[in-house]
This record gives structure tokens, C-alpha cells and sequence, in this order.
């Protein structure tokens, strides 16, 4: 249409620590689809506190944030939520080994109006978050699930 | 006496997650343990057999709050290891990334993990609830400190542009002066940040700590300086394990550092404050001056006011350096080739203090060994010290109020717990 500014590209935002065992999925992930972004939406690593992603999805219409989580389902079980207006639920547990969470992250956003307009999460159950370089067997094998998600989730949402 | 216990699942809003032990007996503290689960030396051990080169960015990654501050310490090791000299606008160029990094990582701590205990607030979610101009302003602050990160480091956390020698591309003046208005509005945003920390309200308390800092001839300690405390210490950085020494605690496979022959001390914003205030930045200095901050200060809460006036010296010094940059040419200076066998060490003021490396390089430049002292091992025993103290005197609170004070006491001194352990608990036990 002439004379609209067109949307804000997608963003997946990959978010973890490279050492800390299965916490780097969301890493991973976000590197596995880099290549396939073709220009169709923005990649973004986020492997300090989650505080920063108010920064880096401020002004999107969507977002797709992938992250390991703790819910006691088996390890590389791959979970959506969409969040719609709501926070994110008490389970799955997102989890941190930096300063804030995913969840504070977004309750703050709330808070102070740095939200985009859909924020869909995509949580790849952890198993080992200790100090280690690498995933471990069932989250490294639940890798190409989530990437799957992820752009299920960005297709869902450019088709309404 | 029935035995209590309380205990709670983490430390609230330290970064990374910590465990407290405090156990009680006939109203007398026997025993205070700041737990640390570290697998023990994984970063040590995980650098042994690789290159030199690697180090700056391995090390990064220890933590996603302080990267440069592991980045600069590991490059300034290597290069006294090798005899690198680094020129002016080199060192110029990494002052001012560093600026970026007390800037994000004070902010942070200001507003989003310190400032909910003075309001009465359990976390930053509830504060920006109720004060949401006071959370973005720490946002906005933030954002100033990783846009410079951005910037100068090519990424706003784990940057990759730093290496040994320099950096491996040199950002151009407009990129710099890009930044300035923001900058600007920064250093306006700080000095307002001095004036909110000052008027919150603190405990009446002074702890009798040695502070131990770098001090340098020229300017406030980022990257270099010779290593000084409050005591009368006063040591070149090469002698810093001949003063001293981690020894293991026995809870802990983690490291306590301590003075060799003395006991605790502190580093950090308190330390450098109290051993370079002569050389805060003009602004900073009226800020505190304007603040009534005394110095030394000894109260441990009134660190965030020390946090505050140190953003305000890193956005006059990023502006300063900005206006006077020239790029340097070429980005980094080479290492010796072919590349000896060397030791070399350095200490860098990360924003929670000082950071020590030291490297054993084999001929061809593999690491031999590698040594790292993060700050927060080395305030572990102080923290403990206050902790003591704290339960000392408030033996009359219940267990909530009492675990929540402690975790107060733990969080003046915003030890990145991340850098050095992983999951703990606090345990408070009354007998």
C-alpha cells in the first residue's frame, strides 16, 4: 500500500550461554537458522541477560525467543507458547544462568512498554546445565525439532 | 532449642545463582559459608592446549555480564607475556569498551537487581510497576553502555572484535561520534542516577574493610595500574600471588582469596572509589560531592551510590574519548614470530573489581596454563565477613526477615556468582 511503512521484519531471538551444557540450544538454534533467513526475517544471539531483549524486540510485530527450559518433561521435549497478552505461565520453567530471565524479562517489558506485538517462545527441555561445552545427547537430537518450530511459528504468523 | 532451618532455592537477583549457609547456635553465629559448587576450574582447564589467540574470546564467555572485562585482562596477560607493547590509541580504544561494559553492567545492577531493596520491592518487575521512570531510565542507561559494546567490540555481549595486540578492525571516527548524543543524554541520565541512589534510605552500619585496587598515575584504574589496598599495599601486578593466595574451602570446591598473612578484603566500585577518588572524572567528582559521599565509604549498602557515580565517570570518559579518537593504524600489533615460550599476568578493573590472569604460554603459543582470579572469589570470604556481622546483630528477626537480609547483605557487593559457581541454595540454620 502507498504511503504505509512496511512491518518490521521477524526476529528469532536465540538466547543462552555457550558453556553452560544444553543452555546454548537457543544458540544453536539461532545459528542453525541463519541461513535459512534469506532476507525473510532477522536472527538475533543473546547470551547475556535476558534484560537486553527488551532492546532487541522493541518496535517488532513478532518474535519467536528459543530457550532451554526446565519443566521435568524429558530432556529435548520441544515446547510453543504464544503469549499473547498474557505472561508467561508458571511451567515450563525458563531457565537462567545470567541476570534476569526470560520471564522477568518479559514482565518487565510489560511494565515499562517494551513489548512487541506477538511473542511466541519456543523451550527445548534441558538436561545438563552445568558447566560444559556441548549438548547433550537428547537436546543435541531435538535441535532440528525446534528449528522446525521456530519457522512453523514465524509461517503461522505471516499467514493469519 | 529446636533446630530451624530456612532454606531457599536461590539468591534472588545476583547474577548467576548463589547458595548461604548460616548456622546459629545459642544465639552466637558459628558458621557462615557462602557455598560455591564450581566444577572445579572448567575455563582453566578448558584452555590448556589452545592458542594464545583463543584466550580473549574463551574467556569471554565466562560470563555474559563482564566479557570485556575477561577479554582485556586475557589480552593484557598475553601481551606482557610476549612484550607486546600497545599504542595510545590502542589503549585509548579499549578504555573506552570498557566504559561500555560499567556502564551496561552498573546499570543493570543499579535498577534492576539493587535498587528493589532499598523501595521495598521483590524484584525489578514490581518496582517498574510502581516506578517505571526509574526502570527505564537504568534501561535507557543500559542500552547507552551496549550500544558502545556494539560499537566497539562488534557485539554487544561477548564482543569479537578485541585480540591480542588490539583489535582486528578499528571502528571509524563517525561511527564513534555517532554515538555521541547518546552519550550525552547518558552522562545526563547517570548524574540523575547519583542523585536517586543518594536519596534512598540505608542502613546505619560501617564494615572495617581493607580495600584492595589498581591505582594508576593518570586516570580512575580501568586497564592498568599498580595494585594497592587501603593497608598500605602497594605491588606491581607481577607480584600479586606472592601477596596473595586461594585457598579451598572446605564446603566449597571453589577458591577463597586472601591476603597471605592477613584475612579478607574487598574489591570492587567501594575499593576503587575509597583508593582513586583523586582521580574521579570532573562531573563524577561533583556528582559525589553533591551526593555528600564520603570517602572512604564503609557502608556496603551505599555502594549503588559509588555504582552510580562511577557511570557517570564512564560516560564522561566514553565522551572524552570519542571526541579525541583516532583510529589506531594498523588495529593491532603483532606477536613475536616465531612465538617464544612465556609467562605473563595482568589485572583489569572488571566493574565488580579486579580480575587477575596469568598465562604459561608454550613455544608456538599454546596455552600451558592458565590462572584466573575472578572478583568475586576474592570478596567471597568479606561477603562472608558482613554476612557474620549482619546475623550477629539482627539474631531477634524471624527466619523470612532474616534470609531476605542476608540476601540483601550478598547483593551490595554484586557478585557475579555466574563467573565462578552454578546452582546454590541459601540454608539458614538455628539451633
Amino acid at each position: 500500500m502507498v504511503g504505509t511503512t512496511p512491518a518490521p521484519r521477524a526476529l528469532v531471538i536465540g538466547l543462552g550461554a555457550e558453556h553452560r551444557g544444553d543452555d546454548r540450544i537457543g544458540l544453536d538454534v539461532a545459528r542453525a537458522l541463519r541461513p535459512r533467513a534469506r532476507g525473510e526475517f532477522d536472527v538475533a544471539e543473546a547470551p547475556g541477560d535476558a534484560s537486553g531483549l527488551l532492546d532487541l524486540w522493541v518496535g517488532r510485530e513478532t518474535v519467536v525467543v528459543v530457550d532451554a527450559v526446565r519443566s521435568g518433561s524429558p530432556p529435548g521435549t520441544v515446547r510453543r507458547v504464544e503469549l499473547g497478552s498474557s505472561d508467561l505461565p508458571e511451567g515450563p520453567a525458563i531457565t537462567s544462568t545470567h541476570g534476569l530471565s526470560l520471564r522477568e524479562a518479559v514482565a518487565l517489558g510489560r511494565a515499562v512498554g517494551r513489548m512487541p506485538r506477538h511473542l511466541t517462545v519456543v523451550g527445548v527441555e534441558a538436561d545438563d546445565l552445568g558447566l560444559r561445552d556441548g549438548l547433550s545427547v537428547p537436546v543435541a537430537r531435538a535441535l532440528g525439532v525446534a528449528v522446525q518450530a521456530v519457522l512453523l511459528a514465524l509461517a503461522d504468523r505471516a499467514s493469519p | 532449642m529446636p533446630e530451624r532451618t530456612i532454606a531457599v532455592d536461590y539468591l534472588a537477583r545476583v547474577e548467576g545463582e548463589g547458595a548461604l549457609k548460616v548456622r546459629i547456635r545459642d544465639d552466637r553465629v558459628e558458621e557462615v559459608q557462602l557455598r560455591i559448587f564450581e566444577p572445579p576450574r572448567f575455563f582453566e582447564a578448558f584452555l590448556r592446549g589452545r592458542s594464545y589467540a583463543e584466550a580473549p574470546d574463551i574467556t569471554a564467555r565466562i560470563c555474559g555480564i563482564c566479557p570485556v572485562a575477561y577479554q582485556m585482562s586475557s589480552c593484557h596477560a598475553i601481551e606482557n607475556a610476549y612484550g607486546i607493547g600497545v599504542d595510545a590509541p590502542t589503549r585509548a580504544l579499549r578504555r573506552l569498551l570498557y566504559c561500555g561494559e560499567w556502564i551496561e553492567s552498573h546499570a543493570l545492577h543499579i535498577y534492576l537487581l539493587h535498587a528493589p531493596d532499598f523501595l521495598g520491592y521483590p524484584d525489578a518487575v514490581r518496582l517498574a510497576k510502581d516506578h517505571p521512570e526509574a526502570v527505564r531510565r537504568g534501561l535507557a542507561l543500559k542500552r547507552a553502555g551496549n550500544r558502545l559494546m556494539s560499537v566497539v567490540g562488534g557485539r554487544e555481549v561477548h564482543p569479537i572484535n578485541v585480540r591480542v595486540g588490539g583489535f582486528y578492525r578499528a571502528p571509524t571516527p563517525d561511527e564513534l561520534l555517532a554515538l555521541r548524543p547518546e552519550l550525552q543524554e547518558a552522562l545526563g541520565l547517570a548524574e540523575e542516577t547519583v542523585a536517586f541512589a543518594a536519596g534512598l534510605t540505608f542502613p546505619d552500619l560501617e564494615e572495617d574493610y581493607e580495600f584492595v585496587a589498581l591505582r594508576s598515575d593518570r586516570e580512575y584504574p580501568m586497564n592498568e595500574g599498580e595494585v594497592v589496598s587501603s593497608r598500605g599495599l602497594r605491588i606491581p601486578v607481577a607480584s600479586f600471588e606472592q601477596e596473595f593466595e586461594e585457598v579451598q574451602a572446605p564446603y566449597s570446591n571453589a577458591l577463597h582469596a586472601v591476603r597471605k598473612g592477613g584475612g579478607s578484603y574487598l574489591v570492587g566500585p567501594l575499593a576503587r572509589y575509597a583508593l582513586n577518588a583523586d582521580r574521579l572524572t570532573p562531573r563524577a567528582r561533583a556528582a559525589a560531592e553533591a551526593a555528600g559521599l564520603e570517602r572512604p565509604v564503609r557502608n556496603p549498602y551505599r555502594s549503588i551510590v559509588v555504582r552510580a557515580v562511577e557511570v557517570v565517570l564512564a560516560c564522561e570518559e566514553a565522551l572524552r574519548l570519542v571526541d579525541g579518537y583516532r583510529p589506531p593504524d594498523p588495529p593491532s600489533t603483532p606477536p613475536p614470530d616465531p612465538l617464544p615460550a612465556a609467562s605473563g599476568c595482568a589485572i583489569t578493573e572488571a566493574p565488580r573489581g579486579m580480575l587477575y590472569h596469568r598465562y604459561r604460554l608454550d613455544a608456538g603459543g599454546a596455552i600451558g596454563e592458565a590462572r584466573i582470579v575472578a572478583p568475586t572469589s576474592q570478596n567471597q570470604g568479606r561477603i562472608e565477613d558482613d554476612l557474620r556481622h549482619l546475623v550477629e546483630r539482627s539474631l531477634r528477626l524471624d527466619e523470612a526477615a532474616l534470609t531476605s537480609a542476608c540476601e540483601r547483605a550478598i547483593r551490595n557487593h554484586d557478585p557475579c556468582i555466574s563467573c565462578a559457581t552454578h546452582f546454590l541454595r541459601l540454608d539458614l540454620e538455628r539451633s
